[in-house]
């Protein structure tokens, strides 16, 4: 412990705290899981359906893209803030601004995992006979996957680190965050450190998980290189 | 209305820019931090993603410890940053570096690694020293890709400094901290309007570097091509986009 | 004599199209077919109109921005044309949605557009599974396929990233088979390969002709791959305008403008004797004796031929050439010589232009003809060669 710490009384763990609030610690872990699940879902719903939008009608592109990121711009904190004379102190609050900070990221991605399909593979396609909708859906969409699926990381690794914020609403929000904002309030190491390192942990799993996922669903990437 | 009406008499009352919690002062507290995080995570990136970019060995390790880096939830960083030094400046300016870091980084590194290798080598061919090549051929070249990485994470700094205030510092999260626990959203709201006031001057700046700093040639290259047909590709900062406040 | 003159035929103008006789058979019928592209001052093709047969390949070909690949992706509707009517199969192609139209014709383009995510069997597999045959059905026509365009089976399964640039194109035409369409749209297709494999799948796709007669369109810049490949040939020139559409024999023989004529490039005649298969040209019947014959026979024919040496044969198959000094002095049978093998033998299928080539690379002034059994047909040589370029083909 370095000197000067305002928390270097305490013991850097008390596992004892720990062992009596298993419990707790599982369902904090849970509420952020589940925070994080809606938030990445609904806003890939919500930006999937706008990025075939764009992808159908090129103009609508630059709009949705400079609003999401003023969306994503302001300050989680701001946001969190901002929502609260508007929905209260509650788990929609927290929705709404994690949602919203997915957007972006997630429509950028869909849109140009498409986009990035080549020419060649879509001129080949509609040309044997494909209808539009057939070719983006069996043809166009597979192959964005690789693409898409990055953003999913992205969308569900920021989102993870965005949860604990919205503890700072109130006592029944942020998941870990909880364990951290406890640890802040009293002074208290444990819970912080806990609170933190899962944070952390849980943020790096989801990512090395949506990695293999994603390896999973595109078998033609992995095999590479051409016999003469 | 009346709340942007209210917004403005804020921002108009001279009182609210004197002082401690003054928006002067504030801005500056920001500003230093957000740029002494940037600052110190360029000197350790840029000339890393240079090495590294240059050698011809696979990059790939490099590349994904950095991805995995951009895992890691600021907030959290901050947190465990006060249990070990405290409250105050020191653990978030750490979480912030730790936050600006793998952008820079990756996009220094691909930019190097993107600079045409017969150029490269043609330069070597004509007697360069690796000094030469390197500070006269393939920084210039790199220059754009890596100036956009750096603005990214300049945009994330500035927003993620905003979490030192939660922990006891100062900076313009106090305006959003202080005032929702008084419930003024008057306030809070001038904070974020500072903070993306300074985010587009950011950006602004950004821009005239690009403008300036960057060869004609180099610039010509990365416009938009016009094309026959309908689409214009987003450009690299589509996935780059880092983990933000 | 070294060049001939560029011939422009009196009977041969500008535009001159050599149409089948009878419009029942053609496959393919472009009429007044126009396409300006928006904000373009100038059309892409002008008024365009002509017939492929059925059962031919008819090869598309000029300089860039004559709109020969515009006027093939016309055909299957992925660029409209603004004026005129394409008819195929006897149907207006505007008469059923464009991707209906598609479904019953075969596109291969230059990379081959395989779709990535799939694998080769169910790339090939692609149009059957769109027209909804079931499960089996494709299977058996996919390893069909595959075998008519020589592909292990073992690929079946691997991806398109793992064949090599060749065996792609081969899943390419494969696929553009698969439901047995009549026509087929090719455009360039080999032209991201190497010159061996290209000249491979060029003899190839000579031979799945040879079995399928699909009436095939096709477009490409090279001349020698025109010539090759096709039973016609449309020159256009900037604009779309057609110049010349004939066989390449005609087109070679007589150019119908200036512009051909630059287009066919130099060796214009070279190029049309590699048209021309060895037997049909005239051959030296030479001095030859059977090999039962007697030496004073065969004097005697050295006398009248003015030669040194005879070609010796046995029941019409070639057994070699005699020189006078190996007949000996006194009688006996040819066939006891010591006979000598030709150092060039060229058979009846081989074009004018390889035995030229032989015939100019090594010492030799003459060389063997000899049909598939080894019969003797004739002797050929560099002049006899040079009075076949002299010669106009009908």
């Amino acid at each position: 412990m370095t000197p000067g710490s305002v928390l270097a009384d305490e013991p850097l763990v008390r596992w004892d705290w720990v062992g009596d609030h298993l419990r707790y610690i599982w369902n904090l872990l849970v509420q952020h899981l589940e925070l994080t699940f809606i938030a990445v879902g609904i806003g890939f719903a919500i930006a999937f359906v706008l990025a075939l939008i764009a992808l159908q009608w090129r103009p609508v592109y630059t709009p949705v893209n400079a609003v999401t990121g003023i969306m994503y711009a302001i300050p989680s904190l701001a946001l969190f803030v901002l929502l609260v004379p508007i929905t209260g102190l509650t788990t929609l609050t927290a929705e709404i601004a994690l949602v919203s900070y997915t957007l972006q990221i997630l429509f950028r991605s869909i849109v140009a995992g498409v986009d990035g399909v080549p020419d060649s593979v879509r001129e080949s396609a509609a040309g044997m006979g494909y209808t539009r909708r057939r070719q983006l859906w069996t043809i166009e969409l597979p192959l964005a996957v690789p693409v898409i699926m990055s953003g999913l990381r992205v969308a569900t690794v920021t989102t993870v680190g965005l949860v604990p914020i919205a503890g700072y609403l109130g006592s029944d929000q942020g998941g870990l965050g909880q364990l951290i904002f406890t640890g802040l309030n009293r002074f208290f190491n444990t819970p912080l450190l806990v609170g933190a390192v899962l944070t952390v942990a849980l943020a790096v799993v989801l990512d090395l998980t949506i990695v293999s996922v994603q390896r999973a669903l595109t078998p033609w990437a992995r095999r590479r290189g051409a016999e003469s | 209305m009346n709340f942007l009406h209210e917004v403005f008499v804020w921002f108009n009352d001279p009182l609210n820019w004197q002082g401690t919690n003054g928006i002067a002062h504030r801005l500056l507290e920001h500003l230093a931090l957000a740029l002494a995080a940037l600052v110190i995570a360029c000197v350790i990136a840029v000339p890393a993603g240079l090495l590294l970019g240059r050698s011809r060995r696979k990059g790939s390790v490099a590349v994904n410890v950095a991805n995995v880096g951009r895992a890691i939830p600021s907030f959290a960083i901050l947190a465990l940053g006060v249990i070990w030094i405290g409250i105050g400046y020191r653990p978030a300016l750490i979480a912030l570096v730790l936050l600006a870091l793998p952008p820079i980084f990756v996009f220094t590194f691909t930019a190097v690694r993107q600079v045409d290798p017969a150029t490269v080598e043609a330069a070597r061919g004509m007697g360069m020293t690796e000094a030469s090549v390197l500070r006269k051929v393939q920084l210039p070249i790199a220059l754009p890709l890596m100036l956009d990485g750096i603005r990214l994470s300049a945009a994330a700094v500035i927003a993620t400094t905003t979490l030192a205030a939660l922990v006891g510092w100062g900076g313009l999260g106090r305006y959003i901290v202080d005032g929702f626990a008084v419930r003024d959203f008057v306030q809070v709201f001038g904070g974020v309007v500072l903070v993306a006031g300074m985010v587009l001057v950011s950006e602004a700046i950004f821009t005239l570097l690009l403008r300036f700093a960057v060869s004609p040639g180099i610039r010509r290259q990365r416009a938009p091509r016009r094309r026959q047909r309908r689409r214009d590709r987003p450009t690299a900062e589509v996935v780059e986009r880092v983990v933000g406040a | 004599m070294t060049d001939p003159e560029p011939a422009v035929g009196p009977e041969h103008q500008p535009g001159t199209v050599s149409q089948p006789e009878h419009a029942a058979d053609s496959m393919i019928e472009l009429a007044h077919v126009g396409k300006i592209f928006p904000g373009s001052a100038r059309p892409a093709v002008g008024d365009l109109s002509f017939v492929v047969p059925e059962g031919e390949i008819a090869v598309l070909i000029g300089p860039s921005g004559c709109g020969k690949s515009t006027t093939l992706r016309m055909i299957n509707r992925l660029i409209e044309p603004t004026s005129g009517t394409i008819t195929v199969a006897g149907r207006d192609v505007h008469a059923v949605p464009a991707h209906e139209l598609r479904l019953g014709i075969g596109y291969v383009i230059q990379q081959a557009g395989l779709f990535p995510h799939r694998t080769i069997a169910q790339n090939i597999g692609t149009v059957p599974r769109l027209l909804g045959w079931d499960k089996q059905r494709v299977g058996g026509r996919v390893d069909e396929l595959m075998e008519l365009v020589g592909l292990e089976q073992d690929l079946a399964e691997r991806y398109p990233s793992e064949l090599s640039g060749g065996q792609q194109q081969r899943v390419g035409v494969a696929r553009a088979l698969a439901a047995d369409p009549p026509v087929l749209l090719m455009d360039e297709p080999f032209g991201a390969v190497d010159p061996i494999v290209r000249a491979r799948l060029q003899g190839e796709l000579l031979s799945l002709q040879q079995r399928l007669h699909k009436t095939i369109l096709f477009v490409t810049h090279d001349i020698d791959e025109a010539i090759r490949l096709g039973d016609r040939m449309a020159v256009l020139n900037v604009g779309g305008v057609l110049e010349q559409y004939g066989p390449p024999t005609e087109v070679l023989a007589a150019p119908a403008s200036e512009f051909v004529v630059e287009f066919l490039g130099a060796e214009r005649g070279l190029k049309r004797l590699s048209l021309i298969p060895v037997s049909e040209a005239k051959l030296d019947p030479g001095p030859v004796v059977a090999s039962s014959s007697s030496t004073s026979d065969a004097r005697a024919v050295l006398d009248r031929e003015r030669s040194d040496w005879v070609v010796v044969v046995d029941d019409g198959r070639l057994l070699g050439w005699v020189g006078e000094a190996d007949l000996g002095p006194g009688t006996g049978r040819v066939g006891d010589a010591p006979v000598r093998p030709f150092a060039i033998r060229l058979r009846r299928q081989a074009t004018l232009r390889e035995a030229l080539d032989t015939l100019i690379s090594s010492p030799n002034r003459v060389a063997v003809v000899v049909d598939d059994d080894d019969r003797y047909l004739g002797l050929l040589d560099v002049t006899r060669i040079g009075d076949e370029i002299e010669t106009v083909d009908p």
